[in-house]
C-alpha cells in the first residue's frame, strides 16, 4: 500500500485495500471479499443476479405454462411487457430510496417486498393472475440502481466504470441463466413425481428463496459507506439526511441526466426486449426444438458475463487517456455498432450466421450498457442515486417502447421488428452528442472557455447556506477525486479558487 | 470464409430437398371412418374421463387403397378455436411443420376391420376444444391417409378438455407462508436498523 504522510496512513490501515480521501477503493480486485468494498460488490450483483432469475424465471417454461394456463399469444406477450414496465418507476424510487436511506436498506428491502411475487407465481390460476405477478415480480429489477449507487460510494473514479460494470454484467447474467436453470429445476421436479403443471409452479420457489437468501445477506453482511451505514452517520452527523425534495430537483434540471435515460433505453433496453422474445424468434423462424430455442436465448444474456464489464473496463481505459470526452465518444461508437448488428440480425435468413450475429450484437450492446454507467456517476453527485435511477428506469421504457411498437400483434414480422429496432438504436444514439460537461467538455466540444472546475459543476447543486452548514463536503471531495476525467491529452484546466463558484446547470 | 460458404449452400440445398419431399396434409385422401365417443360441445375431465374410438377403412374407396396401410396412429387435435392467437398450434398444410395435433392417443397395427379403443384423457392434456383424428401410415412410417371425428372445416362434432389445474392445497398455504416470512423479515430489518 502506498503511503503519502501520516494521516493517510492511518486511513489506509482501516481498510484492506487503497483508498482514496472519500474511502472509495481506488482498485478492484475481483476474488477478494474484503469488507467493506468487495464485499458489498459480490452481495450487490448476487442480490441483483437473484432478481433478474426471478424477473425472466417464466419465458423458458412457457411452453407448459401456456398450456395450463391457456394462454393466448397476446396474454404472453403482454406479460412480458409488465414484466418490464414495473421497473421504471420501481427503478427511479429507489434512486430516491438510495439518497435517502442508503443502498443496503433499499435493496434488501425491495428484494423482500417483491420475493411475495415469486412465491405468488405459483399460484397463479388465470391470464390476468399471470400478468400480475410477472408484474409485480419485475420491480425487483430495480435493484440495479442499489447495485450501480452502491459500487460508485465505494469505488473510485479510476475504478467505477469497471464496479459498476462487473456488478451490471454478472447480475444481468441472471436473464440468460434462469433460461437454462428454470428447465432443469423442472425437470428434476418432475423426475421426483409432480405432473408437470404442479412441477412448474413449484420450481418457481427456488428463485423466490434466493431472492430472499440474498436480502439477508445484505442486511446482515453489507455497508452502505466505507466509513459505516447511512443510519450510523445520520445519527453521528458524518453524513447529512439529504431533503428529497432537493435531491429530485437537482436530478430532474440536469439535462444529461435525462439523455442517458434515452440512450441507455437503446441499450439495456433492447437487450430486455431480446430476452423476452429471441427465444419465439428461433423456434419459429429456424424451426429448432424449444429446447435448442431456449440455449440460444440463454447466450444471449450469458455473454454479459464478460461483455457489459468490458464495456466498463474500456470505458475506465479511455478515461485514463482521454478523460470524459473519451468516455463519451467511446460509449456513441459501441451503442451505434450495436445498432448496425441489431439492423442485420433482422435481415440474415440462416441459423448459423444469425447466431453468430446475435452474438456479436449481444457483445456491442451489452458494453454500451457498461459504457453508460462509466457516464452516469459523474452527471451529479447530490443526486447520484436519482440520475441512476432515472438511467435504469429509461432502460426499462426503452424495453416498453421497443415491445409495444415492434413485437406486439402481427403488425411487422419478428425479423422486420428486429431490422427497425436496430435502425431506432442508431438514432436514438445520435443524442449523446449533446452532452457537455464545462469542466471536461463534450464530443465535439472542449471545456467551457470560462474556465470551469470540477467543483463549480458539483457545488453548484448545493446552495451557500447548505455549503456553510458543511453538507457539501462529499461534493468536495468527490469534485478533488474525479479530476482525472480531464483526461492526460488536454491542457491542465483551472485548479479551483476560494471564491464562490458559477452555477453550472 | 469459403468453408462457411459451402456449409450454408448444403444447408439450402437439404432444406430444398427436404421440402420437395414433403408430405402435405391436402395431400392425403380421407379413406378412414373414425368415431369418438364423447358429443358435441361435451366437457371431459382430464385424468378421470373416457374417450372411446372405433375406426375401420371406409368401403366405398375402391379395394386395394389400404394395400400401403402398416399403422394407424390416433391423435386429440386442437380445434380452431383452440389455436386462435396461439402459433404454436397452428395448422400448416405441410406435415412436418404441423402443428395441430400434439397429443398422441395411440398406435395400433392397420387391419381392415374396426378396431375400438378406450382412452383415458391424460393428466398433461391443456384445457381447450378438440376433435380426434387418425393417420395412416405405410411401413416407413410415412402418412398416407386419414380420418377424423370432425368436418374438413373442423366445425363440427368439437369437444371440450377440463384440464387439471395443477395446484393444490400445500403449494398455495407454502406460498403464503413464505411470502408473509419475507414481509416480516422486512419489518424486522428496519426496526433492527432504528434499534442500533
Amino acid at each position: 500500500m502506498e503511503v503519502s504522510n501520516g494521516a493517510e496512513e492511518t486511513y489506509q490501515k482501516k481498510f484492506a485495500l487503497p483508498v482514496d480521501s472519500e474511502h472509495k477503493s481506488t482498485e478492484f480486485r475481483l476474488f477478494s471479499v474484503a469488507a467493506p468494498h468487495m464485499r458489498a460488490f459480490h452481495l450487490s450483483w448476487i442480490s441483483f443476479f437473484a432478481c433478474f432469475v426471478s424477473s425472466f424465471a417464466a419465458p423458458p417454461l412457457l411452453p407448459v405454462i401456456r398450456d395450463n394456463l391457456g394462454l393466448t399469444a397476446t396474454d404472453i406477450g403482454n406479460a412480458g411487457i409488465a414484466a418490464v414496465s414495473g421497473a421504471v418507476f420501481a427503478r427511479i424510487a429507489m434512486g430516491t430510496a438510495c439518497d435517502l436511506f442508503g443502498p443496503r436498506l433499499a435493496s434488501a428491502a425491495l428484494t423482500l417486498l417483491t420475493a411475495p411475487a415469486v412465491y405468488c407465481t405459483a399460484i397463479a390460476n388465470s391470464p390476468t393472475s399471470f400478468l400480475l405477478v410477472r408484474f409485480f415480480t419485475g420491480f425487483s429489477l430495480a435493484t440495479f440502481v442499489s447495485t450501480q449507487f452502491w459500487m460508485s460510494s465505494l469505488f473510485s473514479s479510476k475504478v467505477v466504470g469497471t464496479a459498476n460494470g462487473v456488478a451490471g454484467g454478472w447480475g444481468n447474467l441472471g436473464g440468460g441463466a434462469t433460461q437454462l436453470i428454470m428447465p432443469l429445476v423442472f425437470n428434476l421436479i418432475e423426475r421426483i413425481g409432480a405432473t408437470q403443471f404442479t412441477a412448474w409452479r413449484i420450481a418457481f420457489f427456488v428463485p423466490g428463496l434466493f431472492q430472499t437468501l440474498s436480502a439477508y445477506g445484505i442486511f446482515f453482511l453489507g455497508q452502505d459507506l466505507p466509513d459505516g451505514n447511512y443510519s450510523q452517520l445520520h445519527k453521528s452527523g458524518d453524513k447529512h439526511k439529504d431533503s428529497f425534495k432537493k435531491v429530485l430537483y437537482h436530478a430532474v434540471t440536469n439535462y444529461r441526466g435525462w439523455i442517458l435515460a434515452l440512450t441507455y433505453g437503446y441499450c439495456f433496453g433492447v437487450e430486455l426486449t431480446i430476452d423476452n422474445i429471441i427465444a419465439q424468434y428461433f423456434y419459429d423462424r429456424f424451426n429448432v426444438r424449444l429446447h435448442t430455442a431456449g440455449i440460444i436465448a440463454a447466450s444471449f444474456g450469458i455473454a454479459n458475463l464478460f461483455s457489459r464489464p468490458g464495456g466498463g473496463i474500456l470505458s475506465d481505459i479511455v478515461a485514463n487517456r482521454y478523460g470524459m470526452r473519451g468516455r463519451l465518444w467511446t460509449l456513441w461508437i459501441v451503442q451505434t455498432l450495436g445498432g448496425v448488428f441489431c439492423i442485420l440480425l433482422g435481415k440474415v435468413g440462416s441459423l448459423g450466421v444469425s447466431v453468430a450475429v446475435m452474438l456479436i450484437f449481444s457483445v456491442f450492446v451489452q458494453a454500451a450498457c457498461g459504457l453508460t454507467f462509466g457516464v452516469a456517476p459523474f452527471v451529479s453527485r447530490r443526486s447520484l442515486g436519482f440520475i441512476s435511477g432515472m438511467t435504469g428506469g429509461g432502460g426499462n421504457v426503452g424495453a416498453v417502447l421497443t415491445q409495444v411498437i415492434f413485437f406486439r400483434g402481427s403488425h411487422y414480422t419478428t425479423e422486420t421488428g428486429i431490422t427497425l429496432m436496430g435502425v431506432m438504436i442508431v438514432c436514438c444514439t445520435l443524442v449523446i452528442m449533446l452532452i457537455h460537461f464545462p469542466q471536461w467538455g463534450g464530443m465535439f466540444c472542449g471545456p467551457s472557455s470560462k474556465g470551469a472546475t470540477e467543483e463549480d459543476y458539483y457545488l453548484s447543486e448545493w446552495t451557500a447556506a447548505e455549503q456553510d452548514q458543511g453538507f457539501h463536503t462529499a461534493s468536495l471531495k468527490f469534485s478533488e477525486n474525479s479530476r482525472n476525467e480531464r483526461g492526460k491529452r488536454v491542457q491542465p484546466a483551472p485548479t479551483p479558487t476560494l471564491a464562490t463558484p458559477n452555477a453550472y446547470v | 470464409m469459403a468453408t462457411k460458404a459451402c456449409l450454408i449452400v448444403s444447408l439450402w440445398i437439404s432444406c430444398l430437398l427436404a421440402t420437395s419431399h414433403a408430405t402435405t396434409f391436402s395431400s392425403l385422401q380421407r379413406t378412414i371412418v373414425l368415431t369418438a365417443s364423447p358429443q358435441a360441445g361435451q366437457v371431459l375431465k382430464a385424468g378421470e374421463d373416457n374417450i372411446t374410438l372405433t375406426w375401420s377403412l371406409n368401403t366405398t374407396f375402391p379395394s386395394g387403397t389400404d394395400s400401403t396401410y402398416k399403422d394407424v396412429t390416433v391423435e386429440l387435435c386442437y380445434a380452431p378455436i383452440s389455436q386462435k392467437d396461439r402459433g404454436w398450434r397452428k395448422t400448416v398444410d405441410e406435415l412436418a411443420k404441423d402443428k395441430t395435433c400434439q397429443h398422441n392417443i395411440v398406435k395400433k397395427p392397420y387391419t381392415s376391420s374396426n378396431i375400438t379403443f378406450t382412452w383415458t384423457v391424460r393428466k398433461d392434456v391443456p384445457g381447450a376444444t378438440y376433435f380426434v383424428r387418425a393417420y395412416a401410415l405405410d411401413s416407413a412410417g410415412k402418412k398416407v391417409a386419414f380420418g377424423q371425428t370432425t368436418d374438413a372445416h373442423k366445425t363440427t362434432n368439437l369437444f371440450e378438455v377440463e384440464a387439471v389445474t395443477g395446484r393444490h392445497v400445500s403449494l398455495d398455504i407454502a406460498s403464503v407462508c413464505f411470502s408473509a416470512f419475507s414481509i416480516f423479515s422486512l419489518f424486522g430489518f428496519f426496526f433492527m436498523d432504528k434499534r442500533k
